[in-house]
């Protein structure tokens, strides 16, 4: 297990995807927030201005953090997305599945792997995002931090944030069982989409998808907290399509 | 006490919808042996090879190396094995150490000797010029030798190569046949499967011909025409079959 970790760490370090989407949700995420809540205070009627207003509730790092509740939800589930479709599709894609046959370290082995490295991955991508997202509040003045306790809203953000990272691995089974990058990103589609519609709908709470972003905005204007059950869901959910990927590349030949 | 061997087929059968790729093939692949098995494009050397690696489970019969059921995976009996079948071990992202320490960590190679075991492979299969380069920027022919590279980087002691002259230039070629003839001298098993007759053929000690799914005979590897040889069987086999 120690050598398949050694392998699948040094390939997620040195894959260009994993710098690209590191980068773009650390810096551009933080970034986003600070112009969205700067455009909602300038007051403005242009169509930008009022999208932002619509979007940010409330004022100064109240607002900020609001606003980054609704961005991490997102960010979460498509950066990890992107980077567990390239961690699961391209041993298909890239034509290299066959050499992990006829190895010592077994395929079970590997694909745990693959599941723990994107996993710490992950963690490391909203702890990073939050430290950036406080840098970036603070260097654009966003309001006075006096007035908030950011410790228990960060907490909040980092449980919803690894645990969408960890939904993400979801996309990891369906990489393995379409072989291929194609089939993963459609279902990443259809997961934020049906994510979306759930919590349209009022049950989002009971779809797993949508559950941690509920979490993340809890106490917000309409948004219900989220109970134990429905939040037990989440890592019940991860646990399954975890087996469910293990036993796919224990089982699966190659084609 | 009855020696175990190596690499062996048992009656190995594989069936893909109406179609039998491999239709009950016996081999066996001795210690110091190169066996090549030879045939046309289709003619089932990749899903042998494949079943014989664990790749593709048989539809009835077994896949043994070193007599033990290639089911099993993870097993420890693999790190006495090297095999090169299909595309080569070369994770594009990866130089070309980085891959050959991965194949090398992956394969059970000691921790401590991977470093200078990968150095030897490098100037072995003279990839020191690339060796700090990823491997994306390979050409296809030196692809290919990486990936010879990281099949043997641990010293296996059995060999299944499939079409391991691919891509490679006539000086990749001498190099091949060099390697398996000194690896069957220290005792390896090789099994090598082509389609070009005199590229390889020439240094194996048996060669088998693959058909249909079948092994249909052999050829003498001293033999004057291989080629012709390999028609006849093939096509007298052809004939048979249709009158049948």
């Amino acid at each position: 297990m120690k050598r398949a970790l050694a392998v699948e760490q040094l390939k997620l370090r040195r894959s260009m995807v994993v710098v690209v989407t590191t980068v773009f949700v650390v810096l551009f995420i933080p970034l986003l927030c600070v112009g969205f809540v700067a455009i909602a205070k300038s007051g403005g009627a242009g169509a930008a201005a009022l999208k932002a207003q619509a979007m940010v509730v409330g004022e100064g790092w109240e607002a900020y953090m609001g606003l980054l509740g609704q961005m991490v939800s997102v960010a979460m589930f498509i950066g990890p997305g992107m980077v567990v479709t390239w961690a699961f599709g391209r041993e298909h894609s890239d034509r290299t599945f066959p050499s992990l046959f006829a190895l010592p370290v077994s395929r079970r082995s590997i694909a745990t792997a693959k599941l723990v490295v994107l996993a710490g991955w992950g963690l490391a991508l909203i702890v990073l995002l939050l430290l950036g997202s406080v840098v970036a509040g603070l260097l654009a003045g966003v309001g006075p931090l006096d007035d908030v306790d950011l410790a228990p809203r960060l907490a909040r953000l980092g449980l919803a944030g690894f645990l969408t990272a960890l939904l993400a691995l979801t996309i990891g089974f369906v990489a393995s069982v379409g072989r291929g990058y194609l089939p993963a990103l459609g279902a990443m589609i259809l997961l934020t989409v049906m994510a979306q519609i759930s919590v349209l709908f009022g049950t989002g709470g009971w779809f797993p998808y949508a559950t941690p972003g509920l979490y993340a905005l809890a106490g917000a204007e309409g948004i219900p907290e989220v109970s134990a059950l429905q939040m037990l869901l989440v890592p019940a959910t991860v646990g399954i399509v975890a087996w469910l990927t293990l036993r796919w590349w224990e089982r699966a030949e190659v084609v | 006490m009855t020696e175990t061997v190596p690499i062996e087929a048992r009656s190995l059968v594989r069936v893909y919808g109406e179609e039998r790729a491999v239709d009950g093939v016996d081999l066996q692949v001795n210690a110091g042996e190169i066996h090549a098995i030879v045939g046309l494009n289709g003619a089932g050397k990749t899903t042998l090879m494949r079943m014989l690696l664990g790749m593709v489970r048989p539809t009835a019969g077994t896949a043994l190396i070193d007599g033990h059921d290639v089911t099993a995976d993870g097993s420890d009996v693999w790190k006495r094995v090297g095999c090169l079948v299909e595309t080569p071990f070369a994770y594009p992202e990866l130089t070309v150490r980085e891959n050959l320490r991965a194949a090398a960590l992956l394969h059970g190679l000691e921790r401590a000797r991977i470093d200078a075991e990968v150095a030897m492979v490098i100037d072995d299969f003279e990839l020191g010029h690339w060796a700090d380069r990823r491997s994306r920027a390979l050409s296809l022919g030196n692809k290919q030798r990486l990936g010879l590279a990281s099949a043997l980087v641990h010293h296996p002691s059995i060999v299944v190569l499939d079409e391991p002259a691919n891509a490679l230039d006539p000086a990749g070629v001498v190099f091949i046949r060099d390697l398996m003839r000194t690896s069957a001298e220290q005792g390896t098993a090789v099994l090598v499967s082509s389609h070009h007759l005199d590229q390889l053929a020439r240094v194996a000690h048996r060669i088998s011909l693959l058909h249909r799914g079948r092994i249909i005979g052999t050829l003498d590897p001293s033999g004057h025409d291989l080629e012709e040889e390999f028609f006849d069987q093939v096509y007298r086999y052809d004939r048979e079959r249709g009158a049948a």
